[in-house]
């Protein structure tokens, strides 16, 4: 049992999850004493999750818009808290749910690596030992010393991205953003995320890009209306969800 | 608690940067660079020392750079206070998409205050040497003062940040009370110029207590009434934990609200 224990990354116990649904938000004190009265709605969003991630799985969780995906990805990073029910992770976890988060526009490339790379919980000494790998792995060359605000939106991602691959996290989640760049550097990002799962990496990814995530992901997580629908082989998940919401 | 402390250490680079963009970032693109961050209190404490000579008929000598030793630390407070108030919602964008402990965000608003502060500083031992007041040994009560301030401010701006993000009035009821107790604050006129009926209201404001310790080390040149800074540090602790009891609570519903 103990053994076992050991070999999970992430572990969700019955995870219910409910946003208030508000239509137009009493954010001042006047709105909240005269409408006090009124009566909050709220939205089931997960209705009792229970999933095992076992450490060096490769897991996509596929499903409709709005059906809870990434819900439960900000639950496993602890952006939000769940309802009901709770959440275990083992291991340092990154979520890139977004791109250049805490970026400054008017200061170089390389400063914002640090920026950036700070918020991932990277202390200077690991993120001076890295520095080299993002800065080639981004492809910007001289550019990295040029403030942020000069750069194309596909040159801003490029960088974002490769501070986010970098970090180096035993448990990595990553939401819709493997659409990154042009062609040339989609298939750089797909090699690098296949090379971090065969280094034994936990990967949970949610993306509607069906292809390559098939190609990507050992098992496959379908999720509707809050609920696990189906949770086995990607293909036979894919085919499945197709054959249901395609 | 000491989870949350060893957490937020994990995050020190996170606090570094902060400061960094916080210092310098502020005034990139203007002419004068970080210099505002002495023009600035200067500009203030030039307004006062125009002005208030001719209201107020104040014997006291020196008055500039007595001026200077109240103005430059309430400055750090109150700037601390307002930008603290606000930094959950000014970084809603991160705090939405991110996980990090949200503790940093107030402890890195107090700490660049405390940089600027550091700074400033040079401004009031410049004028105390000018105008012939000169540098006591007491000065070295600075840092225990400074420390004082400093966990009072964050005990603040825990308890403001928080609530501000589900009663966005608090921002604007929080900056009249700051204007309110900048007079009730010995900072333009002298303690004992206050009358006597309502000293009181000097001797619950901690910030009070704080500016006069300030006058003691630069102006008088005697040490500060320690039994009164001790007093005022143990609120300021009792302050800071309460306050971060009640970031703690309402801290997991940020992301959902901001």
């Amino acid at each position: 049992m103990e053994n076992k224990k050991e070999n999970i990354a992430i572990k969700i116990n019955h995870v219910y999850k409910s946003f208030k649904l508000v239509y137009d938000k009493a954010y001042t004190l006047k709105e909240r004493l005269v409408r006090h009265h009124n009566k909050a709605n709220y939205r089931e969003v997960l209705n009792d999750i229970n999933l095992t991630i076992d450490k060096g799985e490769t897991v996509a969780l596929i499903g409709v818009n709005g059906s809870g995906k990434s819900t439960l990805l900000k639950l496993m990073t602890k952006i939000i808290y769940p309802t009901k029910g709770n959440i275990i992770v083992n291991g340092k976890l990154t979520s890139l749910l977004e791109l250049g988060a805490g970026f400054h526009p008017d200061f170089t490339g390389r400063e914002n690596i640090y920026f950036n790379a700070s918020i991932f919980g990277l202390t200077a000494k690991e993120i001076d030992k890295r520095i080299d790998d993002i800065i080639s792995f981004s492809e910007l060359g001289e550019l990295i010393d040029n403030p942020v605000r000069t750069y194309s939106s596909g040159q801003y991602m490029r960088l974002a991205f490769s501070i986010a691959i970098n970090v180096d996290a035993e448990v990595l989640l990553i939401d819709e953003i493997l659409a990154v760049g042009d062609q040339h550097f989609q298939d750089k990002c797909f090699n690098k995320l296949a090379e971090l799962k065969n280094s034994d990496k936990t990967i949970v990814i949610v993306s509607h890009s069906l292809g390559t995530i098939e190609k990507l992901c050992d098992r496959g997580i379908w999720i509707h209306n809050g609920k696990v629908m189906m949770d086995g082989n990607i293909s036979d998940t894919i085919k499945e969800y197709i054959k249901n919401c395609g | 608690m000491i989870k949350e402390i060893k957490e937020v250490y994990k995050y020190r680079e996170l606090l570094k940067s902060n400061i960094k963009k916080d210092i310098r970032g502020k005034y990139k693109g203007s002419f004068l660079g970080v210099l505002w961050s002495f023009v600035n209190p200067l500009l203030s404490v030039l307004v006062y020392a125009i002005v208030f000579p001719f209201i107020l008929k104040s014997s006291q000598e020196n008055y500039v750079t007595y001026l200077i030793i109240g103005i430059i630390p309430w400055t750090f407070f109150t700037t601390a206070i307002s930008q603290g108030t606000t930094c959950i919602l000014v970084n809603a964008g991160i705090i939405k998409k991110v996980y990090f402990p949200r503790e940093i965000l107030p402890i890195s608003i107090v700490l660049s205050g405390i940089v600027n502060f550091v700074i400033s500083c040079l401004i009031i031992l410049l004028f105390v040497i000018i105008s012939g007041i000169g540098i006591g040994i007491n000065i070295l009560y600075l840092p225990l003062l400074v420390i004082i301030q400093s966990i009072l401010t964050l005990g603040i701006i825990f308890i403001t940040s928080s609530i501000n993000v589900y009663i966005r009035d608090a921002e604007y009821i929080i900056n009249f009370l700051t204007s309110m107790l900048f007079y009730a604050t010995p900072i333009l006129y002298s303690s004992d110029l206050f009358p006597e009926n309502m000293r009181w209201i000097h001797t619950i404001n901690p910030m009070a207590g704080l500016i006069n310790a300030y006058r003691d080390i630069f102006f008088n040149k005697v040490a500060p009434n320690l039994k009164i800074i001790t007093i005022i540090g143990v609120i300021s602790i009792v302050i800071l934990i309460f306050g971060y009891k009640i970031f703690n609570k309402l801290e997991k519903g940020f992301a959902e609200e901001v």
